[in-house]
């Protein structure tokens, strides 16, 4: 389909296996004269001439053939008549006198005039051998921009493009070509004969086009090749003797092209060629290119003009049809960003579920082939994404680049490459909270099918007699180069909607976990006692200081007089922190109580508390101590299901009670609870603690134990001991922290 | 030390070996890794601490839970946590973790790996 081409491969090639001279023929055929040939196409004459007098300073050689004369003056050659309406025309815009229908000997010409290099350049094309649309495609034409302008996206407008200049100019082929940012083009749009193959989707690289050719299509709108075996006719003299330079063509009609140009359509089996650009506000945006193969083809002046009329008002639309056509989605994607956001506030609870499982997802919120979402620690993934042992990482990977999405994450986090079929685009946000929780969205590795017209790795010099030589390729047969580990690039919008998402997530669970607090806080306080139980012959001191980061914890304690006298005093631990451990834990802690109050011993209640577990509350952990002291003898039942060791402080010492131990509630089903027994003294006292009094990363626990042992001692009144002991281990406020002491009186 | 939980074979056998201060913080880590383990299904598999640093009571809770759903599943889980780890095999030994799951002193040979 080329146009004019010379430049093939420029310093970008990083072909290390070009043949020698090559980058001598690459140099040769940049600087090709393109705007300069020294020559024009025979389908036409050209005499130069100066003003007023009209004088001919340049002629092409064919004037005579055509005008019957190589005339000194256009007065030689025009009649007197049209000299007056060309003299006429000069006056004003030259736009006006386009074409001036003219008849020598016999014969009707159409006469073109413009300016160029300080001299009138006139134009004589003969009507004979000239194709004529249909006059009733002319009196279409208002129908024919009405489509255009209610194009409502770029490939409707592009289409409506095609198949209208094809019906207009005749060509077998009309394609519409669009450029991407590196100047690589692509077939956009195309109207063919039916029984030519379809060109459509196809690319071809920068080099096809030469910067020297683009800047040409940015100010000369329309060229054209009637016949690509036609002789070049020389213009005489070769130099404008006003400029002493060969006359600049840029802007003729007539113009010859490069030998380059013309090898290449021929090896596509184009006999006639014709391009119109597209320019959006200034700049190449694309080409309307047409071809012929089954033989020399010229439309005429006037179909051309309508044709480049045609160029001219698609390039007026296609900034607003464009943006209209991006609005569109970004209003799509933003429509789809308030129905999650508004599923998310019909379950403010389980925000995974309203991402994962409603419509839209948020794998619809924007095109993508498979999203993750990360809340309270859990990966939810949705379509296509890496295995989620890996998806962390990578998400992890990116934003410790500061980056929240890329096309090509294989070159962004090391040790991704292995991932680019699925997640050669990562887009991720990370939600608040510090638990490095995020959504993420994946993008495959495009086969971003780049189907060049051809091979640009082919090295395209040929040797000929005047040395090296660039030849155009001889296969236009689509050569496909997948860019590997590539995928669809993210727009801002859709950056943009997901940063807002997360943000309204981040936002909500802040708001939720506040109202959870409070609610916790106040649950918490109803299993606090409010009062320590008055019980002759005991000594009692609690407890209990929440952490500081304001999460209400798992602890509990209780103190329960028993139907035999003996009195219970607990203390346990719900794994968790928040409204749903404290809810678990005020349910555990009357189970317990109503298991107590069967008065058969701290392991039976244990036992029992444990069944409670396993079929109320699957899932759930807890640690618990249950001591009974009976206050006349001073016997106690101690057993314990996971927690720490209760410290049994006597005259002679302090030790921890190692005995009468079980597993940890909700560990196994049923489980039977041994208990140990001590015998309280006068002096003796006993504390039960929950893990926020022992537990720092700093020191290993059977340290901490040590000194909890070393902080207290026999005899003390439990509330100074308690004193004691949290001024000793002076526990980290990250979780809350329980005591009970007691001794008998 | 970085928390890590690392993908190895102990023996023959899928293991994951965690590395630095399993806690609050880290656990979830820790129950995606198994989770991902558990579902390609092996017949057995190896959770080892001897490089972990630190345990609090959150991450012996998620050891449970993963024991728990190990049994669950059909799936030979061994816990191996030396005692020379003592920081960490005490809170191992309080929750009596070994009443669901095997806790030795270095990885064993299943009875199924011992050939004839």
């Amino acid at each position: 389909m080329r146009n004019e081409r010379g430049a093939h491969r420029g310093a970008e090639s990083g072909q290390s296996a070009q043949p020698p001279g090559s980058d001598e023929a690459l140099q040769r055929c940049a600087d090709e004269p393109i705007a300069v040939p020294g020559a024009i196409q025979p389908h036409g004459a050209l005499l130069a001439v100066t003003e007023p007098d009209l004088a001919v300073v340049v002629a092409s050689a064919n004037a005579a053939d055509v005008l019957g004369g190589t005339p000194a003056s256009l007065a030689d050659v025009l009649p007197a008549a049209d000299l007056d309406r060309l003299r006429a025309g000069l006056a004003g815009d030259l736009a006006e006198v386009n074409p001036l229908r003219v008849t020598i000997g016999g014969a009707e010409i159409d006469l073109v005039v413009h300016r160029a290099d300080g001299l009138l350049v006139t134009e004589w094309e003969p009507l004979a051998g000239a194709e004529q649309a249909d006059a009733v495609w002319h009196s279409r034409l208002a129908l024919v921009l009405q489509r255009l302008s209610a194009s409502r996206t770029l490939e409707e407008l592009t289409a409506s493009l095609a198949r209208d200049v094809r019906a207009l100019t005749g060509f077998d082929r009309v394609m519409v070509y669009c450029f991407d940012p590196e100047w690589n083009g692509e077939v956009v749009a195309e109207d063919r004969r039916a029984d030519l193959e379809p060109f459509l989707g196809l690319r071809y690289p920068a080099s096809d086009i030469p910067a020297q050719a683009r800047a040409l299509y940015a100010t000369n709108w329309l060229r054209l090749i009637p016949d690509a075996t036609y002789r070049r006719v020389p213009l005489e003299p070769a130099a404008n003797p006003v400029t002493g330079r060969p006359l600049d063509l840029s802007g003729a009609m007539l113009r010859s092209v490069s030998p380059v140009h013309l090898e290449y359509l021929g090896n596509m089996g184009v006999v006639a060629s014709m391009s119109v650009s597209l320019i959006d506000r200034g700049r190449l945006w694309g080409l309307i290119s047409c071809h012929s193969s089954s033989g020399p083809h010229r439309p005429s002046y006037a179909d051309r003009v309508a044709a480049e009329f045609l160029g001219r008002t698609a390039s007026l639309l296609l900034h607003t049809t464009v943006e209209a056509g991006e609005q569109g989605q970004v209003v799509a994607v933003a429509q789809r960003q308030a129905e999650l956001v508004a599923a998310l506030g019909r379950t403010p609870r389980r925000p995974a579920q309203a991402l994962t499982e409603g419509t839209p997802t948020v794998l619809d919120l924007l095109p993508a082939a498979g999203a993750a979402v990360r809340l309270d620690g859990r990966l939810h993934l949705l379509g296509s994404t890496p295995p989620a042992e890996r998806v962390p990482g990578l998400v992890a990977g990116l934003l410790a680049r500061g980056r929240t999405a890329t096309d090509v994450l294989g070159s962004v986090v090391p040790g991704a490459a292995d991932v680019a079929d699925t997640a050669s685009g990562l887009l991720a946000v990370e939600l608040g909270g510090g638990r490095g929780d995020f959504l993420a969205w994946f993008r495959p590795e495009t086969l971003r099918e780049v189907t060049w017209g051809g091979n640009p790795h082919t090295p395209k010099t040929v040797e000929t007699e005047a040395g090296p030589r660039l030849s155009p390729r001889r296969s236009f047969a689509a050569w496909r180069e997948t860019v590997r580990g590539t995928a669809t690039p993210w727009r801002e919008h859709e950056v943009e909607a997901a940063q807002a998402l997360a943000a309204h997530l981040t936002e909500s669970a802040l708001q939720r976990a506040g109202e959870d607090n409070r609610l916790a806080a106040a649950l918490q306080r109803t299993l606090l006692l409010e009062e320590l139980p008055k019980v002759p012959g005991v000594a009692l001191a609690a407890r209990y200081r929440p952490s500081a980061a304001d999460v209400v914890g798992g602890d509990w304690y209780d103190l329960v007089p028993l139907p035999s006298g003996r009195l219970a005093i607990v203390l346990g631990d719900v794994a968790g922190h928040g409204l749903a451990a404290a809810s678990v834990t005020a349910q555990l802690r009357h189970a317990l109580r109503a298991h107590l109050l069967r008065d058969r011993g701290p392991g039976a209640a244990l036992q029992g508390l444990g069944e409670v577990i396993a079929a109320l509350l699957p899932g759930e952990l807890a640690t618990a101590v249950v001591a009974e002291l009976d206050p006349e003898t001073g016997e106690v039942a101690v057993a314990s299901a996971g927690h720490l060791p209760v410290l049994h402080a006597t005259a002679d010492g302090v030790r921890l009670l190692s005995e009468g131990r079980g597993p940890a509630l909700g560990l196994l089903d049923e489980v039977h609870y041994a208990e140990t027994r001590v015998r309280l003294a006068a002096p003796d006292r006993l504390l039960l603690y929950s893990d926020g009094l022992v537990e720092r990363r700093d020191v290993p626990l059977p340290d901490r134990l040590d000194a909890l042992c070393a902080a207290v001692a026999a005899g003390e009144e439990p509330e100074a001991l308690l004193d004691e002991a949290l001024a000793a281990l002076d526990p980290a406020d990250t979780d809350d922290v329980t005591l009970v002491a007691l001794g008998r009186t | 030390m970085q928390f890590e939980v690392e993908r190895t074979t102990v023996l023959g056998r899928p293991a994951l070996s965690v590395r630095g201060e399993l806690d609050l913080a880290t656990a979830p880590r820790l129950a995606e890794a198994f989770a991902s383990q558990l579902s390609q299904q092996p017949q057995s598999l190896v959770v080892d601490l001897t490089d972990t640093t630190f345990l609090d009571s959150s991450g012996a809770r998620q050891l449970a839970r993963i024991a728990r759903s190990a049994a669950d599943q059909g799936v030979a889980l061994e816990v191996v946590c030396p005692r020379a780890n003592r920081p960490v095999r005490l809170v191992v030994d309080l929750l009596e973790l070994r009443a669901v799951v095997p806790i030795v002193e270095s990885p064993s040979l299943m009875e199924n790996e011992v050939g004839p």
